[in-house]
């Protein structure tokens, strides 16, 4: 089984759309944190809100952790196919795939990290104020 | 440099004594003059405390990373070539470049949001809504089951209570700003927002305005008392009186130049509030929202021309009015207190 | 692609060579003429008018900062008026932003980007041309207006109300407002240009992970200005609409939000921030590796940090409004954004220390620029990081303290590299060095300099000195920290004026070698203003360092052993590649001198400039006038059929002279294009849902004036529009199948059918007598309706011009290029009228 899914993650080929795809996650997190949390402190007057707001940022959160892990992953299994060692800076289809593979690998680090911050704010705060 | 005649005049005298008194100077700012009266530094409320202390935390923590990091390059461009592999410059980026900062930025992000909390509040706590204008400010007290008290250009709050701002502005963006007692909150056309704040320490400092407001936002700040709540109280009472029943030449100038088409003067003139409140004019600490002193010259420039002490002032000029009746009517004004 | 052996030239017989040098040389001759020489449109000309006017401008900006010094000297002081400062600082912050940091990234992305990837020039010289004239045209409109004393004054963020409400906004606001729109847009044609560039015309063999650390940096920032800058230009035309006709978009009484500018203007105004420093830490990305002697470690860290920092940066814009109110939980998040994007900047610093670190260092001036910047930077990003903490914000926010952090972060991160830039590239430009000694000398004066004006700064502020104040009470006791900062703000202009006089010097001094700091990069194959063609041949690159790291490259790049070395047909030619791997594609030909790109800019300026003055007519006239020119352009120089299908592009590739489609630039150019059009039709819809999140009475009661614009006329629009982009993709394909008058049919109906759907768009609001002036909801509405009809209308002068190519042969089934690109503009034409419509339509019964 995770042999396969292995396999299936190397076949994913590393393409400059899926170097963007971790970044991509973190935005459209912060935008429905963003949105969400503005449009329900704004139309709702009552401090209960907080419950929904949070309640809904937390499965945002888990859905978008779990879709920069998985490319994380992919790009990890990429990275580490046959060939030479870093800094894979030699004019071959394995080493631009490994570079694009190891620079989505970092991306979805920095998106991970950026993701908990973004969902440590609904989490600090109790109310609209 | 043994056997120079120390009585020797010269440039290099002159000039050293110049560089000292710079000195000086340099350090009397940085240490005496951050307790100004207009200063984060001299902290009055629990906001301004609790920022003062992240301020001097961060302060301490980014002199030491520059240091370290300078440091490193220095001790990286001497290095001869091959002491550093490519494996251990990879450490270098992911240890110091990457895990260390989030593992800093972490810590400071929590320990901020924590601090951003704002302050519990009661129904009983005072309110004063505060409207900023071009070049000034309008403050109305709204104690709990108390009357509304209107005044201009002065905060007084009770040191020790919660006291809730209402800050809006019916013209432009302004930004409501006492550094001793808390951050600033902009006051918005068509928005309220609200500043909750807690003073700890009587004593005299200044607000300002901190959004840029056209052309006299240099001229737009005021004076915050902060009181013990017995004084605060009775301050309070008195603000809330009318005028004292005064007979004077000036108060009879004063509606004759039409000076109440836009000021209140309760119990003398009540007929417009599109200007500042005199009602006690004379006991506040300044003039012209914090431009000049509380007294009757000031008083007699500004109601001559109030745009050479503040350009763009809406107040018209009274370039013609002769001087004895802008002083008078300054008598007048003084005598409000 | 495909292979032919035995039909290239000797390219070991010099005389071979010489006839195709001489060729060349004729093909890419600069015009020459008093008047002609400015036709030019070769990066190399360009690039440094470019690069000129900008650093004009950079001194323009600093005088009047040194003026603002003086008066603040000392308290109370009475050098210049409070309305002559607000100009000066309003202007100072305007053009540093907009004439000085994002048009000294092109200009000189204008000037190496091409060299650096071993092209000949950019894919669209005419383009570049045209940035240049509408940057010079805007930037001399704007910064004049301070001599008759008509500047701006609102501050460089133009808050509303105050610089909307005609009691006190005059006409410098409009100047702003229009003169810096043109500059926006001008720099959106440039972000075109360097994304085709980048991706598109590398030569043979850079694949992406050998493509110079540069061309990383400038496709993000290129990319980052597509999203940044478009919600800006949304921003500019609520302003403007409110401004000349009195739509109340930002005024609170007729149900307006002065926030939405503050929220528009600052999506585009963080990113800024990083598309201004972004480019400048490219430079040092090429520099240190030639002072370090060894290639950068960790080149996939730079891509992360070049990446992450152009996504986070979108994260960021609240922090320029932490003091507005909005709910604690919003703030945080972005306080949260804000302090994540130190994270990659610290990522580059210990990229850049590594690499020192590992290498061996070569001390030379532009590596004295490097560690200065460094130093100040670090400060600037540390401070960066204090303010993006909220509760530090709300004292620091709009106080000296900020003024410092956004100096240190600005001139070590951008303009002390761009100085680096200069001392570095000087010789590859005019095959002169700088001074050692001068810069040296500049260098110190400038560093103390900038450090004792703007470090006092940081203490000023937090005791209580606001920004943009004309003067300061003494009993603030900041007069002796301000005298500092005068003081060190005329020594860092005399550092610069150093700068300047070692400039001027240069002309006298010797000529040096070709690469005389011995680099890896390609640029350094140029040889300085002696042949305008760039590169002798195209080189096949295998290394990151092909100077280093290639045996024989610059000898066989000199004899033309590789591609391109010729040019037979008497077309300037560039190769275009394949995005990821860089395999040659095609042999594109573009465009050479013409005064088209200055008359369209000239045309197009005139559209605003006019508009300023409310001469609408004339405006207009000169709208037309535009139109006509740039139809010129297009008719005249895009897919053009080229004489023979395919040619020898040498080392016996045969590559086709023709691409259409996702395989041509042109399409690409389209695409991305659209992309920045969209971002700005996304703001506008933004508007409209933050009216609707933020006041209870959005849509208001169904008042005379304020109601409607109903379902009916929006779905008859809807389904015309739609109707014709279905057209459009139909004459594409019948097209591509041989069957051209089909084709001809499909494009004529489907004008019909956008015209009248755009017309039908507009009936909407009219039918139902919305009245703009009177709320912001019809004025939101009608806006909406007239940008999908402008749209429409576009789309049919698009649909009658590949009509009219058809006709006349220039289209034809193989040669398809202009109705695969109208296509383009049709499928996002398609989308907005969708949106558009549904919402304007459907919406008010939801909410």
């Amino acid at each position: 089984m995770i042999r396969k899914l292995h396999k299936l993650a190397q076949r994913l080929k590393s393409s400059l759309w899926m170097l963007v795809v971790p970044p991509t996650v973190w935005a459209l997190h912060f935008l429905f944190s963003y949105v969400y949390a503005a449009v329900r402190c704004a139309k709702s007057g009552s401090a209960e809100v907080i419950v929904d707001i949070r309640t809904g940022i937390a499965a945002a959160t888990v859905v978008a952790l779990l879709l920069v892990v998985a490319f994380g992953y992919i790009a990890w299994a990429q990275s580490r196919i046959q060939g030479d060692l870093p800094p894979y800076q030699d004019s071959t289809d394995e080493d631009r795939l490994r570079f694009l593979a190891v620079s989505t690998l970092l991306l979805a680090g920095l998106s991970f990290v950026a993701i908990l911050f973004t969902a440590l704010s609904a989490f600090v705060f109790e109310d609209c104020r | 440099m043994t056997g120079r005649n120390p009585d020797q005049p010269g440039i290099f005298k002159a000039i050293s004594r110049a560089l000292l008194r710079l000195a000086y100077g340099a350090a009397a700012a940085l240490s005496g003059g951050c307790t100004g009266i207009q200063s984060a530094f001299s902290a009055f409320g629990i906001e301004a405390e609790s920022t003062r202390a992240l301020t001097w935390g961060m302060t301490a923590a980014a002199t030491v990373i520059t240091i370290g990091v300078l440091w490193l390059a220095w001790h990286a461009a001497r290095a001869p070539a091959g002491r550093l592999d490519h494996q251990g410059g990879m450490r270098v980026i992911l240890w110091l470049g990457a895990i260390g900062p989030t593992v800093l930025l972490t810590a400071l992000l929590v320990s901020s949001l924590t601090k951003m909390r704002t302050l519990p509040t009661g129904a009983d706590d005072l309110k004063i809504a505060v409207d900023g204008e071009q070049f000034w400010w309008r403050a109305r007290y709204l104690p709990a089951g108390g009357q509304p008290v209107e005044t201009a250009n002065e905060i007084r709050v009770p040191v020790g209570h919660t006291v809730t701002f209402a800050l809006t502005s019916p013209d432009v963006i302004h930004s409501f700003w006492i550094p001793g007692l808390a951050g600033k909150v902009d006051m918005i056309p068509g928005r309220t927002n609200d500043l909750v704040v807690r003073a700890t320490r009587t004593g005299v400092y200044r607000g300002a305005c901190a959004e840029f407001c056209g052309l006299s936002h240099a001229r737009m700040a005021f004076d915050v008392v902060a009181m013990a709540p017995a004084d605060f109280d009775r301050w309070l009472a008195g603000a809330a009186r009318p005028a004292a029943g005064i007979d004077s030449p000036g108060r009879h100038l004063f509606e004759e130049y039409g000076c109440g088409g836009c000021h209140t003067i309760r119990g003398h003139a009540e007929d417009s509030t599109i200007g500042p409140d005199l009602t006690h004019v004379g006991s506040r600490l300044s003039l012209g929202a914090g431009t000049l002193p509380m007294t009757r010259d000031a008083l007699s420039r500004f109601i001559r021309d109030p745009a050479s002490v503040k350009p763009g002032a809406l107040m018209p000029s009274f370039k013609d009015m002769p001087g004895k009746d802008a002083d008078a009517i300054s008598s007048y004004l003084a005598e409000l207190r | 692609m495909s292979v032919a052996a035995n039909t290239q030239p000797d390219q070991n017989d010099p005389a071979v060579r010489a006839a195709q040098e001489e060729r060349l040389r004729a093909v890419w001759s600069p015009p020459r003429g008093l008047f002609l020489r400015w036709t030019d449109t070769n990066n190399n000309a360009v690039g440094i008018w470019y690069t000129l006017t900008a650093f004009g401008m950079l001194l323009f900006a600093g005088v009047l900062a040194l003026i603002m010094r003086a008066q603040l000297a000392v308290p109370e002081n009475d050098l210049v008026s409070a309305s002559t400062f607000n100009q000066l600082f309003t202007l100072h912050g305007s053009m540093m932003m907009f004439l000085f940091a994002v048009p000294m990234f092109e200009a000189v992305s204008v000037l190496i980007l091409p060299q650096l990837l071993g092209a000949r020039d950019l894919p669209f010289p005419r383009l570049s041309a045209f940035g240049y004239w509408s940057f010079l045209i805007g930037g001399v409109f704007v910064a004049g207006s301070i001599f008759f004393d008509a500047a701006p004054d609102g501050g460089w963020f133009m808050y509303p109300p105050l610089s909307t409400e005609p009691s006190t906004a005059g006409i410098g606001a409009d100047i702003w407002m229009l003169g810096l729109s043109f500059i926006e847009v001008s720099s959106i044609a440039a972000a075109v240009e360097l994304i085709v560039g980048v991706l598109k015309c590398r030569p043979p063999g850079m694949r992406l992970n050998l493509m110079p650390l540069y061309a990383w940096y400038i496709l993000v920032v290129a990319v980052m200005i597509l999203f940044a800058f478009p919600p800006l230009i949304a921003g500019d035309i609520l302003f403007e609409m409110e401004r000349l006709l009195d739509w109340p978009f930002f005024d609170a009484k007729r149900g307006g939000d002065p926030l939405l500018w503050q929220h528009l203007f600052w999506i585009f105004g963080h990113p800024e921030v990083y598309i201004i420093f972004l480019p400048s830490i490219a430079i040092f990305a090429m520099v240190i590796p030639t002072f370090a002697q060894r290639h950068l470690l960790g080149y996939p860290w730079i891509v992360l940090a070049a990446v992450g920092t152009g996504f986070l940066s979108f994260g960021l814009w609240v922090h320029h409004m932490f003091a507005t109110g909005m709910p604690n939980i919003s703030l945080g998040f972005f306080s949260a954004a804000s302090e994540a994007v130190a994270i990659p900047t610290a990522v580059q610093i210990f990229v850049f220390i590594a690499t020192i670190w590992a290498g061996r260092v070569v001390w030379s001036t532009p590596m004295l620029y490097g560690a200065g910047s460094l130093a100040i930077f670090v400060i600037g990003g540390l401070t960066g990081v204090m303010v993006a903490a909220a509760p530090f914000d709300w004292q620091a926010h709009d106080t000296y303290f900020v003024v410092a952090h956004l100096h240190y972060v600005l001139i070590g991160g951008s303009v002390l590299p761009l100085f680096a830039g200069l001392y570095y590239y000087w010789p590859l430009v005019t095959a002169k060095k700088l001074s050692d000694r001068l810069g040296r000398i500049a260098f110190w004066m400038m560093f103390v300099g900038f450090n004792l004006g703007f470090f006092p700064m940081h203490i000023s502020g937090l005791m209580g000195m606001p920004r943009r104040v004309y003067t300061y009470s003494e009993a603030l006791g900041v007069g002796t920290l301000n005298l500092l900062s005068t003081l060190g703000a005329f020594l860092f202009a005399a550092g610069v004026a150093v700068v300047v006089v070692d400039l001027c010097l240069s002309p006298r001094r010797p000529r040096v070698p070709r690469n005389p700091w011995n680099a890896g990069t390609l640029e350094w194959l140029e040889f300085s203003q002696q042949e305008n063609w760039g590169v002798r041949s195209v080189p096949l690159i295998e290394s990151r360092y092909p100077l280093w790291d290639q045996p024989g490259f610059l000898r066989q790049v000199d004899e033309g052993r590789y591609f391109l070395p010729d040019a037979e047909e008497g077309y300037r030619e560039l190769m275009i590649t394949s995005v990821l791997d860089g395999r040659p594609l095609q042999v594109a030909r573009i465009g050479g001198p013409t005064p088209i790109p200055m008359l369209a800019a000239i045309a197009l300026g005139g559209v605003f400039i006019l508009t300023t003055y409310h001469l609408y007519w004339s405006a207009l006239a000169s709208g037309l006038a535009a139109l006509a020119v740039i139809l010129w352009w297009l008719w005249t120089g895009t897919s053009l059929i080229p004489e023979k299908p395919e040619k020898h592009a040498g080392l016996g590739v045969v590559l086709p002279l023709y691409a259409s489609g996702p395989a041509s630039s042109g399409w690409w150019a389209m695409f991305i294009t659209m992309i920045g059009d969209a971002t700005a039709f996304a703001g506008l819809i933004f508007g409209y849902f933050f009216f609707w999140t933020v006041h209870a009475d959005f849509p208001p009661e169904p008042l005379p004036g304020q109601a409607g614009p109903g379902a009916y006329w929006p779905m008859v629009a809807l389904a015309l529009i739609l109707a014709g982009w279905v057209l459009t993709i139909a004459a594409r394909e019948t097209n591509a199948r041989g069957r051209v008058g089909l084709a001809r049919a499909a494009l004529a109906v489907a004008a019909a059918a956008t015209g009248t759907g755009g017309l039908a768009g507009l009936a909407g609001p009219w039918r139902a007598g919305l009245d703009p002036a009177l709320h912001v909801y019809p004025a939101i509405v009608w806006v909406l309706v007239i940008w999908t009809a402008v749209h429409a209308a576009f789309g049919v002068v698009m649909q009658l011009f590949a009509l009219a190519r058809s006709l006349v042969g220039r289209m034809t089934p193989v040669y398809d290029g202009d109705v695969r690109n109208i296509t383009v503009y049709g499928h996002f034409l398609a989308l907005s009228a969708l949106i558009t419509f549904l919402v304007i339509g459907f919406f008010p019964r939801l909410a």
